[in-house]
């Protein structure tokens, strides 16, 4: 029999670090994961990541994924590709298809870090060629290169719809509306943002009422939900697309965890079926842990920091590590993991929308309900102020946990502090030399350098632009408001493509002054407009 | 009666035991049909959301009756698709929530297998044993 | 949000002509046959669904062949007289087909011990007889070039268990038999040496006929009246593959007993087998699977049909056959406990038969001239060796 320390089932951020770590510790550690590439989820999250420097902050994903494959591989963590566990049998026994054969494995101690898999929804037509997996959609774009299709229609407004709805621009398609049945946007407020300003509208309050083609989606019909999720008679709208995304949330799974005998609950705030476990992961059969959104849907973050108590946890429990080692190991990790789930959108305040945020700002709604913070809304928020010369801009209005924008900045301009939930604030006398290192560092891709008063009548707006193709220096077009809207000609006057701002170019476009504060993203010509000259 | 034998008796999960206990005679009214019954709730065994509401009202009460008697679930993907879909249309038709229904047993394998692959067991011992 | 399900039944407990515990296909049958004879009935089961022991474990064979003398009545009467008619007579498709057994033998000891069973069968008036290898191929081309020849009864054949039992279910239900899921018996109470109630984890029921159907489950409460099955447990599994392109119609057994199973209406391919080693197999308290038996049920199928190889397993479960002292099952009123009926320790073949142990058992309750000759099932049978 093929006995290990530690089998880990799943190579994802999770698994992959409660290996290194139980590496680290000395034990011999196997993981086995059922794809042909270790990293889960990792690999197509092609965005940056928030937190803070420890929890990997404006680092992309699939970086932080290459940075914890060489981790492990330093550690010396084994890592069977290809390998699908069948069954977690009594005494921690696996069974491992690999190729055409199986193979039987135990360990002292087992660690199910399987993730989770995308919810659907029923409704009329949602068995057409077309309607797909948000999730599903993101590993076709980002791992494979293939866009699902050209005209979409995202539904779920939390993070996974966003950030994919956001992708999805990115990949050339259109995306007709970001549609939930829930009042208010699921997901950051930033990633709302940025889809808003490219033009995409957001129906709050609405449902699919039915998708409809042939042998394909060819359109989908959406419509108003009153408060018992009935669909309003006469408010359908109907939008011609080609692909649906559903974007309804992560179910656990926490099959393996079941068959081996764990006791389990079915718990909606953490997806569904999950293990009972304590703090560390372990379950109710001995030597059995769980770690990652199989023990509860949150997000990569924290599941590489649940992998890593798991991991301590698991040296301690088979003797690799000293229990005080262990102990200080695991409140140090605890800090790190507590400190992601505070703010708006932690597991704890679920359910819940604040009025003011920490600070006392007022939490805008508009942002909540349209996707877009409100021209006048903007301003009570200590990141947005007027000043001579160019300056950053930091429409940021959430708490939520993260700062590397503060850390960005070599002139001390930004300034967030201890509690890194806090709303970054712009310090008034500090002197921004517009290195653009700040909108760079921006996961939420929320921070604009701006010169109010550029000279003739001009102001000129720096943003974040990760779209190809990059527009040359003289390209015009038009600038879009914080909702879409065209609002003025621009001309780019500068894109800089910096190594250092990791693929987050800064496009520098010149609006009307009265636009200083309004024009948030750029739109260029389409190629036969024969424009006049901005005047 | 020993430990041995009472543990015997217990065919569902090892979990504790904690019966609630569930009165079938219970009628839930006249079946109504509704307007989005022939929309497919599972899609390997083409089982309609009306198919599962009209077993509910014949008596399966519980997500393990229906599964047996519509085959919802028992197709390729076992069930990830579609169990959380049949829970909320089950809770919905008996008016209860959702988690009060029984979970389905989890069981080998994870994944579809070929029978000469799962019969294909590597020999025991080799570089990998302690 | 109330519960529609529990409205109204804040005092459990209640009264009825005849208490059945155990809502297996036995205990179902059994309801459905007493509320026929216009009996009140309430059924109690453990566990939270209807079924969910050997009843929905099992390989699904409907077969006389093979089976102990004493109980080949019980399954030709069941196949000729009640197995053809149960899809109507239940309102619900059980899937019955009755297209023949073929046990296969790839030795010549295996041969003959599957003369000896065909022996066995046409002396009780089965149609039963030996089939050569060109005999078998023509009824069955998918088996591999191993098989030497097979035993053949064309009148077995093979259901849906899980349907079947949840059709008498249903029907029973429809017919107001009262079903009481997730209540734990705790044993039976005799008043003034009668069978009078059962004790449950909510509430007493009064009766005046009890039947234990509970598999085995009925040793305890058999138990509190002082009456012994002797039985145990034996841990079986089974697994079922993807739908496959229709391949044959019979159901399949070997000589060797290393596995059972048919092709199902849906595609699917069910078999049951097992390690060899399950009598010293630990569990869990539960009913889980081992890790060496589907591989070992995998290639003792595949030795047999080979076309199989390629059939994907999606699922392996486990059950419990209630294997009884002298392998067949108890089905009998109790003379010292007046009131009291078992029905139990059907050895893993009660699937086959539970239609006409429904009848048999309600003749029984309802003092009946038995339309079979029971006396072989009788509780008081066994005897030490010597």
């Amino acid at each position: 029999m093929n006995r290990h320390d530690l089998i880990v089932i799943g190579a994802g951020p999770s698994g992959l670090s409660a290996a290194i770590e139980a590496a680290h510790a000395g034990m011999d550690v196997v993981v086995f994961d059922e794809n042909a590439r270790p990293g889960g989820q990792l690999f197509k999250q092609i965005h940056k990541f928030f937190g803070s420097k420890e929890h990997h902050a404006k680092v992309r994903g699939f970086r932080i994924g290459d940075e914890l494959l060489k981790e492990a591989d330093a550690a010396g963590v084994r890592v069977e590709l290809d390998s699908s566990v069948l069954g977690l049998y009594p005494d921690r026994e696996v069974v491992v298809r690999h190729g055409d054969e199986v193979f039987h494995a135990k360990g002292d101690a087992v660690l199910v870090a399987t993730g989770a898999s995308e919810n659907t929804l029923g409704f009329p037509g949602w068995t057409l060629p077309g309607v797909i997996g948000a999730g599903a959609a993101q590993t076709m774009m980002n791992l494979h290169g293939v866009r699902p299709g050209d005209r979409v229609l995202m539904l779920g407004s939390g993070n996974v719809g966003l950030v994919v709805g956001f992708q999805l621009l990115q990949a050339g398609c259109e995306v007709v509306s970001v549609v939930d049945a829930a009042p208010r946007v699921g997901g950051y407020g930033v990633h709302a943002a940025k889809l808003a300003r490219c033009g995409v509208p957001f129906h709050l309050s609405h449902t699919i009422v039915s998708a409809e083609g042939t042998d394909h989606v060819t359109g989908v019909t959406i419509g108003e939900v009153d408060k018992s999720w009935q669909i309003v008679p006469g408010t359908e709208k109907h939008f011609d697309v080609d692909t649906i995304c559903v974007a309804v949330g992560l179910s656990p799974m926490s099959q393996l965890l079941d068959m081996a005998g764990c006791d389990m609950v079915d718990d909606p705030r953490r997806g569904g079926l999950v293990p009972v476990c304590d703090e560390s992961g372990a379950t109710s059969v001995t030597g059995i842990f769980a770690s990652g959104d199989v023990s509860g849907i949150e997000e990569a973050s924290s599941a590489m920091i649940e992998g890593r108590i798991s991991g301590a946890a698991i040296a301690d429990y088979l003797g690799y590590l000293e229990h005080e080692g262990e102990t200080r190991r695991v409140g140090e990790l605890e800090g790190s993991l507590d400190a992601l789930r505070q703010g708006m959108f932690a597991p704890k305040n679920r359910g819940t929308v604040p009025e003011r945020t920490e600070e006392g700002c007022p939490v805008s709604m508009n942002l909540l309900e349209h996707g877009f913070l409100s021209d006048d809304e903007v301003l009570a928020y200590p990141g947005v102020t007027h000043a001579k010369g160019v300056h950053a801009v930091i429409e940021c209005s959430q708490n939520i946990p993260c700062n590397p924008c503060q850390d960005a900045c070599k002139k001390g301009c930004i300034s967030i502090g201890e509690n890194i939930t806090s709303l970054p604030v712009v310090v008034g006398d500090a002197a921004c030399v517009a290195c653009g290192m700040c909108v760079a560092s921006c996961p939420g891709q929320a921070i604009f350098l701006v010169d109010e008063d550029a000279g003739d009548g001009f102001s000129t707006v720096t943003l974040p632009y990760e779209f190809l193709p990059v527009p040359t220096a003289g390209t015009r077009g038009r600038g879009l408001s914080r909702s879409g809207e065209e609002i003025c000609d621009a001309v780019v006057e500068s894109v800089r493509c910096v190594s250092a701002f990791d693929h987050t170019n800064l496009l520098t476009m010149r609006v009307p002054e009265d636009c200083a504060m309004r024009a948030r993203f750029f739109r260029p010509a389409p190629a036969d407009a024969d424009e006049e000259a901005v005047s | 009666m020993s430990d041995e034998a009472v543990r015997m008796t217990t065919n569902g999960a090892s979990r504790s035991f904690s019966p609630a206990p569930l009165d079938r005679s219970r009628g839930l009214g006249d079946f109504v049909p509704a307007p989005d019954d022939d929309v497919l709730v599972c899609r390997c065994e083409e089982v309609t959301k009306g198919d599962i509401r009209r077993a509910v009202h014949d008596g399966m009460y519980t997500m393990t009756e229906v599964r047996r008697y519509l085959r919802v679930g028992m197709g390729l993907c076992q069930g990830q698709s579609c169990t959380k879909l049949v829970r909320r249309i089950m809770a919905a038709e008996l008016g209860v929530s959702p988690a009060a229904l029984d979970a389905e047993t989890s069981r080998a394998p994870m994944r579809p297998v070929e029978m000469r692959v799962l019969g294909n067991e590597e020999a025991a011992g080799g570089a990998d044993a302690r | 949000m109330t519960d529609t399900r529990t409205e109204g039944v804040e005092a459990l407990g209640g009264t009825a002509d005849v208490i059945v515990v155990g809502a297996g296909v036995i205990g179902c049958a059994t309801a459905y046959n007493l509320a026929l004879r216009g009996r009140s009935v309430v059924v109690l089961e453990r566990d939270e669904s209807i079924g969910n022991g050997g009843s929905s474990r099992n390989g699904g064979g409907v077969r006389q062949s093979g089976r102990d003398a004493r109980e080949l009545p019980l399954a030709m009467y069941a196949v000729e007289h009640l197995w053809p008619g149960l899809s109507e007579e239940l309102g619900a498709d059980v899937e019955y087909v009755k297209k023949g057994n073929l046990r296969l033998g790839k030795t010549e000891h295996h041969l003959e011990v599957l003369r000896g069973l065909a022996k066995t069968g046409r002396e009780h008036g089965l149609d039963m007889r030996m089939l050569s290898t060109d005999e078998v191929r023509e009824l069955n081309p998918f088996l591999s070039d191993e098989v030497i020849g097979a035993s053949w009864c064309p009148t077995d054949g093979h259901a849906n268990p899980l349907r079947t039992t949840l059709a008498f279910y249903r029907r029973a239900r429809a017919l107001g038999v009262r079903f009481v899921t997730g209540v734990d018996v705790l044993g039976v109470r005799t008043v003034r040496g009668r069978a009078r109630q059962v004790v449950t984890s909510a509430g007493v029921f009064e009766g005046d006929e009890f039947v234990l159907a509970a598999g085995l489950g009925t040793r305890r409460l058999a138990a509190s009246v002082g009456i012994d099955v002797p039985m145990r447990g034996l841990l079986i599994e089974a697994l079922v593959t993807e739908a496959e392109p229709r391949m044959f119609p019979q159901m399949l057994g070997t000589a060797d007993a290393d596995f059972y199973g048919h092709q199902t209406a849906h595609g699917s391919f069910v078999f049951g087998g097992d390690s060899g080693l399950e009598e010293s197999n630990g569990y869990a308290g539960g009913v889980p699977t081992a890790s060496i038996t589907a591989p070992a049920i995998c290639r003792s199928i595949m030795k047999y049909v080979p076309r199989l190889a390629d059939a994907k397993i999606v699922r392996t479960w486990a059950g419990w056959e209630d294997e009884c002292a002298d392998g067949v099952p108890v089905i009998s009123t109790v003379d010292e406990v007046p009131g009291l009926t078992l029905a139990c320790a059907f050895t893993g073949h009660g699937f086959g038969i539970s239609p006409i142990v429904g009848r048999l058992v309600a003749e029984l309750c309802c003092g009946e001239k038995t339309t079979l000759d029971v006396t072989a099932f009788r509780y008081d049978r066994f005897r030490a060796w010597a």
